[in-house]
Order: structure tokens, then sequence, then C-alpha cells
């Protein structure tokens, strides 16, 4: 069933066994809100496509700033929370 | 019609008829302190971005809130391009304004210590947006205002000698609050309000300007009163 939902790709790494929404948000949301806005499923994916080049965090909290879409260009993200309340459920929490 | 008719009361007032007791010269005309100037051609901005000149992908999607960059931030030149997109903050159509206000957004958070030196030359800009007395357009610049003083170490000292500029339109505006007695302002909610915002602005100003801010708001705007002291 998992392989039907998420076909295994070679480019894009390991394909995930199960996915859950989130209802409230956390730091591992956030993380997954800036990957996705980027068009990545999460850092996993991210790594396996880039290798891991382009990516920046910030210091203070570890959150992601800097991602390369898979066009090239740069994604920039805020010191503090970016995903509103009303995207919380939106994303996707992917489990391998 | 009505101006015309305003001329003539201003030709009454200074009549010597006017001088007779029982004439009624009507009230003085409104020298229209808070009316909105009228937007002086297209922008240096909105130029270089019909033109293709930022280093930003154009994409009109509905979930964009977001600028992708063709180059990263660090290796832009921050003396060209930051006036420029200062420049953009005097716009109001989409998706200029939305451009320039996220551009500026973005530079600010990821500049560091590149914005420091570039700060004389966005002095002009900044004026100039205010000076449009549009309240969306001053909105938008007091909240970059508010950025700009934290984005880096010594930006609010560095802003205290071009208060002379900046200020005098924020003195203006700086009573202008909704007074809807006990009713609820909505503007505050969505931070439209432009008095509060000045407020909130002089006093990011103070807490980032060292010793000297204070004295210098006060001199330009003697109502303001200092959160710090006191």
């Amino acid at each position: 069933m998992a392989s039907r939902l998420f076909p295994a790709k070679t480019q894009s790494g390991p394909s995930p066994k199960s996915m859950t929404r989130p209802k409230v948000w956390t730091e591992e949301v956030e993380e997954a809100y800036r990957f996705q806005l980027a068009g990545y499923r999460d850092e996993t994916e991210y790594n396996a496509i880039k290798l891991g080049q382009g990516m920046d965090r910030w210091p203070h909290n570890g959150f992601i700033k800097k991602l390369q879409r898979k066009d090239g260009c740069f994604y920039y993200y805020d010191k503090t929370r970016e995903c509103p309340e009303k995207e919380v459920n939106k994303c996707k929490i992917y489990v391998y | 019609m009505k101006g015309k008719g305003v001329a003539c009361q201003c030709d009454r007032s200074f009549a010597f008829t006017a001088r007779a007791s029982k004439v009624d010269v009507g009230a003085p005309p409104s020298a229209g302190a808070f009316d909105q100037r009228p937007s002086s051609g297209p922008t240096n901005f909105r130029r270089f971005y019909d033109r293709g000149d930022f280093p930003i992908a154009l994409e009109h999607d509905t979930k964009g809130n977001k600028i992708a960059w063709k180059v990263e931030i660090e290796k832009l030149d921050y003396h060209h391009y930051l006036p420029l997109f200062f420049d953009g903050l005097k716009e109001t159509e989409h998706p200029y304004d939305f451009f320039a206000r996220q551009g500026v957004h973005d530079m600010l958070e990821h500049g560091g210590n590149k914005i420091l030196p570039v700060i004389p030359q966005l002095i002009i800009p900044i004026k100039s947006a205010l000076s449009t007395r549009n309240p969306k357009v001053m909105c938008t610049t007091l909240k970059i205002l508010q950025h700009l003083v934290v984005s880096a170490p010594a930006v609010g000292e560095a802003l205290v000698p071009y208060y002379r500029q900046i200020l005098p339109i924020l003195n203006i505006f700086k009573n202008k609050n909704l007074n809807s007695g006990d009713g609820i302002d909505y503007s505050q909610q969505k931070r439209e309000n432009v008095g509060d915002l000045i407020n909130e602005t002089l006093e990011a100003f103070e807490r980032s300007g060292g010793h000297d801010a204070f004295i210098n708001v006060k001199y330009m705007i003697p109502t303001y009163e200092s959160a710090l002291l006191n």
C-alpha cells in the first residue's frame, strides 16, 4: 500500500512509509512547512536531491534559513515562526 | 466648481467689506496637510522590475508570500539593490508593492553588517515614501523602519542624524488615531492604524538609537513621550 502511495524514487531518496497531518504547531511542523514551501517532502528528500547544498539554518534556534528550490532559485525564511495557524494541518509529516 | 467657490470665499475674506461687522466670510479653506500627494510618475523600482533587472523569479501563484531569489542574497550588491527596493515602497499597485515590500524584508533579515553602509542612500526613498501621505504606503514604510532599526547592530544609531528628514511627516500624523469610543477599531488588529504605528516606530527609534535618540526625537516631535525614561 505504502509503495503505491509513495512510489520509490531513487533520485529523491528513500520513500516514506506513512504520512500524518499535525494538529498543533511544533518545531517539527515548522521544519516540514519550510521544506514543503520550497517543494520538498522534508530534509531527507532535500539531501537526496541537493546533497545538502544551499541549505542554511538560523544559529539561535536551528530553523531553516535558506533553501534552494528544484529550479535553482533560493527561498529565505525568517528567524521566527513562519507557519500560520491555518497552514498547520496542511503540512505533512512523513515517517520512514 | 468647488475650487471656484473657495476662490470666491478667499476673495471675499480679503475684500475691504470683510472688515465691516456682521459680514460672513466663511471658514478658511483646508490647508491639505493630510491630503494624499499625487505620485511623481513611475518609480525606478517599477522600471527595473518591468525590464527584468532584479534577480528574482516572477511568480504569480496563489500561495506566494515569498520571493524566489535567483541569486543568493549574501552575494547581492546592497549599495545597488537595497535603495532600489526601498524606492518601490511608494508603489501601491500589485505586484510592485508586494515585491518591494518582501524584497526589503528579505534583504534586511539576511543583510547583517552589509546594511549599515547603505543607510545614507535609504533616506531619500524613505522620505519620499512617507511624503506620499498615502495611509497604506505609510503603514508599510513604518513597519519597514521598525525592521530596519533592529536588522543589524548600530543601524539605529546611524539613523539619528537623519531624523530631521524622516520625522516631520511622522509629527503630522502622530495623532491620527480613530476615536471609536467603546467600539472596536479593527485597524489595530490589522496593524494599519497610522497613529499607533508611528508611536511604535518612535519607541523603536528610541530603544535602538543610543543616548542621543530621545532628545533628537523630542526635538522633531515635541509631543513624544519617552518609553524608556520616567
